[in-house]
């Protein structure tokens, strides 16, 4: 055991996995020499060298490519995109190669692949470096997306990537890289994918997040307890698959929902959370669904960041709103 | 066996072409893949192979003639097959291009067919709308017997369950009281209900009834004297023995008089039927027989149904006046009261006697109050004369 | 530049035959059972029966040519346009005919048979190849792998940074350029402005070879050079096959829009396969029955894969929830069932 940040856990499970399973590697931009731009792969080339470690040329498109070739192949490639805003060159690798090559060949050729990419914002970066559009990801078919939002399930969810035969996207929330440590497991240990979280036990309102908006909304929670609210907080984990049944089955609960994401608004997860809600606990409900996300607008830069990414109070006040129904 | 083959749509959209040519003519052998005939679609003019060898024995259109998709457009057979045109097509050697539902194969799959899980929680289910009303009104779901599909509150359920306050408790109906709600329900909200009410001078009836009894030994019951004194009075008023259905007056030619009788299940009306052809010891036969029938639930519904005109005797449970129900596809009803010994005033002089009250509710929708003023004097004239 | 020939138009041998004539014959088999599948399907997709064709008259030999100097194992990663390259390496004529009949099933090679799907899209799938052959030399296996695109690909961003990777990384990559003068309605000449697509191999510091790719003598020559180069650890190869799409794009293409029938002429006369049957005759090792029987065997072969591919049983409707993971999950089945709900309602 031992108390890890999100990147070191990260680290750990990368560490794990190459020294297991001689067929993985690691391929990205800036991954090996200089531990990564958040150095999530520090010290690994160094362990296991350049031909496992392996730096890229700026080509985001050609490295899940060449990672795609190489899964076929037999390798176990984790490939690095700097960040999500950058992931739009490979876009068309993943949806129309990655995602599709086990159904084109009918199970002939498969992508046991990882694409590992820091998303999210919150943390005053340049432009195109705090995109939350995770949702396009989800809407493609024949690859899984998944998002830790602590330390010990990074670790855990990342081992099963890895092992998936199936192509993961991993999701990596750059603002919890330091922000949070957990006691992590040493060595192999696994967390499945598919299959979401409670939190935190509450039997008035249930809010449903992923990512970093987790510890937002536990912090919404502190607020309305005070209030004598008693509130529940799934962590989704897995955008897809989505699990479904733990959404219903805590809609059915409470009968109240909000979701909270930092994405845009429109067709973004919380959409989707929304409509499973309504098709399946409809007869539950007290109270509309709320939405708490991003706007329809790129993501504004450090000086009003703040007013786009959703924070506790936005979260409590649509608690608020719902317990008022 | 020979090929009918269509044309098949070649240019992503085809609707339908031109017979430019025909390469091969009717009669003419040709090859497997050999260029048959040369169409026009709107993109270019595309010469169409022959999907199989054989002997050409039809063309679909003739040259310069148009052509649309899914069409015969050739028939290809062995020598010396003939073709009737008649013929239903048959699809020959090829099955058909992947393009139709296929149907499923038997496999071994366990198959999702419900969508929802069992083990997910579930507790009083209620649309929103419903719930609201609930909060409302005050009333608790979990107290609420659901009656919407899929075991879902609905809106009615929640009213029913407001009307009632307090400590209660909820009995189903038994399917005769079902029943008789039901009838009285539809009578009530669909015939607009007038009652006239009168007195007839009991003691000739009476008279009558004792001296029969002294002849039989059984006192024949009330209703059959009436029934006997409604026949031709109904003849006389045939408003009184019909029925509105739409816009229609349904005049029946009948005379089944229904009487009313008590059983332990409800109030039931047994139908004495053609009471014209019956004597008056017959017609008491007929309402002794039915009403033990009635009490001992052995009465058959046929023997419940088609009343033409209906008699209640609540006398006989110490009943006056009242607000008689008609019973639905009728137009009237007559309750006759017990005829107590109270005073009357007779050829101006004030006494004692009996008298029955009558109560007569009629459909004002055929009947008006003249009608029915005229139809209550000549039951009470025809009770005092009973004869 | 002039492209490496070794059997000029009429035959004649300018240099040493890289192969000898019994493999010469086995090869001209080769090309025109592959030119019978191109025309049955021609055929068949003004029939109905298959959709949309895109043929490759014209190309036999840069194909089967290419491939003829590969391993069994070596891995191919071809387009839509290539099913005679893909055939030669293994890929079974049913395969190619379920794939343009729409049926996923004829995606899967057999085992043993590395190649690829043909790629629909243009220029995404030279990388994947990069990444092939480099897999396996991380392996400690020297299988290579080709790719086989066309003159328009070279235009695609993926194009330079499979070459860039290839090139950095020194993967066992060939990469084949069949610039067959189109793509679609676009001449090279408007592709790009380097004066031979082999020129742009500079760049990506690999050789790149010009070839005329009607020669099926030359095609093989140049191909083994890199195939052994690629090997031996010594990196990745382009090569510029000079050839020409005599047919249309695909069977819904008029090709007369954008060209004269002039140059088809002009090309027919180059006829890779012509080429091949005149050098024949010069060595006496041809005769009109031989070719006749062959001809007539091709048929046979690919009317059994037509039979074979048509005759299999439907595809179930619910099959297309059995193929996006490896294995069910919860969200397929549920979707299955809601589409069978669907279908009996609607």
């Amino acid at each position: 055991m031992a108390e890890l940040n999100l990147a070191q856990a990260i680290n750990a499970a990368l560490d794990h996995a190459l020294g297991v399973d001689e067929r993985v590697l690691l391929f990205g931009e800036d991954v090996g020499i200089t531990g990564g731009v958040f150095r999530v792969t520090d010290g690994l080339q160094e362990r296991f060298g350049p031909g496992r470690v392996i730096d890229a040329p700026v080509a985001e498109s050609g490295i899940v490519g060449a990672a795609l070739g190489m899964a076929i192949a037999g390798m176990r490639p984790v490939v690095e995109i700097q960040f999500l805003g950058f992931a739009y060159p490979a876009f068309d690798q993943i949806v129309s190669h990655v995602g599709r090559i086990r159904n084109r060949s009918d199970h002939r050729f498969t992508a046991p692949m990882v694409m590992r990419i820091p998303y999210g914002g919150g943390i005053g970066a340049a432009e195109h470096h705090s995109e939350s559009t995770e949702a396009i990801f989800a809407h493609t078919p024949g690859i899984k997306v998944v998002v830790p939002s602590n330390p010990y399930d990074a670790k855990g969810m990342l081992l099963s990537a890895i092992a998936d035969p199936d192509p993961v996207v991993f999701l990596e929330p750059i603002r919890l890289y330091r922000a949070v440590k957990q006691e992590v497991p040493d060595g192999e240990f696994a967390v499945p994918l598919g299959k979401a979280a409670t939190v935190r036990e509450g039997s008035d309102v249930t809010v449903v997040s992923y990512g970093a908006m987790v510890r937002v909304s536990n912090r919404a929670a502190d607020l309305l307890e005070v209030e004598g609210v008693s509130v529940e907080v799934i962590d989704l984990r897995s955008l897809a698959p989505l699990d479904e049944d733990a959404i219903v089955a805590a809609a059915r609960r409470t009968g109240r929902v909000v979701v909270a994401t930092e994405s845009h608004r429109t067709a973004g997860m919380a959409s989707e959370v929304a409509a499973v809600v309504q098709e399946r606990a409809l007869y539950s409900l007290l109270a509309p669904v709320e939405r708490v996300t991003g706007w329809d607008t790129v993501v504004p830069l450090k000086r009003t960041e703040g007013h786009y990414v959703p924070g506790p109070e936005r979260i409590a006040s649509a608690i608020r709103r719902v317990m008022a129904t | 066996m020979a090929l009918v083959f269509r044309l098949p749509d070649i240019g992503e959209g085809l609707t339908e072409a031109t017979v430019v040519r025909w390469i091969v003519a009717v009669g003419d052998s040709v090859a497997m893949d050999e260029p048959m005939v040369e169409v026009e679609t709107d993109k270019a003019v595309v010469e169409i192979p022959a999907p199989r060898a054989g002997v050409m024995l039809h063309h679909g259109v003739g040259a310069g003639e148009t052509i649309p998709v899914d069409d015969v457009l050739v028939v290809i057979g062995d020598s010396g097959e003939v073709w009737d045109p008649g013929t239903a097509p048959n699809d020959g050697a090829h099955p058909p291009p992947v393009r139709t539902e296929a149907a499923p194969i038997v496999g071994t799959l366990e198959e999702a067919e419900e969508v929802d899980d069992p083990r997910l929680p579930t507790g009083p289910e209620a649309l929103p709308l419903v719930r609201r009303l609930a909060a409302t009104l005050g009333v608790e779901l979990e107290s609420v017997t659901a009656s919407g599909a899929g075991g879902r509150i609905t809106r009615e359920d929640i009213e029913a369950a407001a009307q009632a306050t307090g400590p209660m408790e909820r009995v189903r109906m038994s399917p005769t009281r079902l029943a008789i709600s039901r009838n009285l329900s539809r009578s009530w909200q669909e015939i607009p209900h007038v009652t006239t009410y009168g007195e007839a001078k009991a003691e000739p009836l009476l008279a009558e009834r004792n001296r029969l009894k002294e002849d039989s030994g059984d006192a024949l019951p009330l209703e059959a004297f009436l029934m006997r004194t409604l026949v031709p009075l109904l003849g006389e008023h045939p408003e009184f023995n019909a029925a509105v259905d739409g816009e229609d007056v349904l005049y029946r030619k009948a005379y089944d008089i229904g009487f009313a009788v008590d059983t332990p299940s409800g109030l039931m009306v047994a139908v004495v039927r053609d009471v014209e052809e019956l004597s008056l010891e017959d017609i008491g036969a007929e309402i002794v027989r039915l009403a033990t029938a009635a009490r001992d639930r052995k009465i058959n519904a046929g023997e419940m149904r088609g009343a033409t005109f209906t008699v209640s005797n609540i006398g006989a449970v110490g009943g006056r006046y009242g607000t008689p129900i008609i019973p639905y596809g009728t137009s009237a009803i007559l309750s006759v009261g017990r005829a107590d010994v109270r005073p009357v005033v007779r050829d101006g002089e004030l006494g004692v006697g009996r008298e029955f009250p009558l109560s007569l509710s009629y459909d004002h929708r055929i009947i008006d109050g003249g009608k029915g003023r005229a139809f209550m004097d000549a039951v009470i004239a025809g009770i005092e004369s009973a004869s | 530049m002039e492209p490496i020939r070794l059997l000029d138009v009429d035959g004649a041998l300018l240099g040493d035959a890289p192969i000898d004539l019994d493999e010469t014959r086995r090869l001209f088999v080769a090309m025109l059972t592959a030119r019978a599948y191109d025309a049955k399907c021609t055929s068949m997709q003004v029939q109905g029966r298959l959709a949309t064709y895109a043929p490759f008259e014209g190309q036999e030999a840069a194909q089967i040519g290419s491939v003829a100097a590969l391993q069994p194992d070596d891995w191919v990663v071809a387009t839509y346009r290539d099913a005679a390259a893909m055939w030669f390496q293994g890929y079974p004529w049913m395969n190619l005919f379920l794939g343009r009949m729409g049926d996923e099933r004829g995606g899967s090679a057999p085992a043993g048979v590395n190649v690829l799907p043909p790629s629909i899209t243009v220029g995404a799938h030279m990388i994947h190849a990069v990444g092939l052959g480099w897999a396996e030399s991380m392996q400690g296996s020297d299988r290579v792998a080709m790719t086989l695109f066309g003159d328009g690909a070279t235009s695609e961003g993926d194009f330079h940074e499979a070459m860039n990777f290839a090139g950095v990384f020194a993967t066992p990559t060939v990469f084949l350029c069949q610039n067959n003068g189109f793509a679609i309605s676009m001449p090279r000449e408007r592709q790009t402005a380097a004066e031979f697509l082999a020129d742009k191999a500079v760049g990506y510091g690999m050789p790149g070879v010009l070839v005329d790719g009607n020669d099926l003598f030359a095609v093989i020559d140049v191909t083994r050079h890199a195939v052994a180069r690629a090997r031996a650890g010594e990196g990745p190869t382009f090569i510029e096959a000079l050839t020409y799409r005599v047919g249309p794009h695909t069977t819904t293409d008029d090709a007369a829009r954008y060209r004269s029938d002039d140059t088809v002429e002009e090309w027919r006369r180059r006829d890779p396969v012509d080429r091949v049957r005149s050098y024949l005759q010069h060595s006496d090792a041809w005769e009109t029955a031989w070719e006749t029987t062959v001809v007539e065997d091709a048929a046979g072969e690919i009317e059994e894969a037509v039979a074979a591919a048509e005759s299999l049983e439907p595809l179930e409707r619910g099959a297309i929830f059995d193929r996006m993971y490896s294995s069910p999950t919860l969200a397929m089945d549920r979707q299955r069932a809601a589409q069978r709900r669907d279908d009996v309602d609607g």
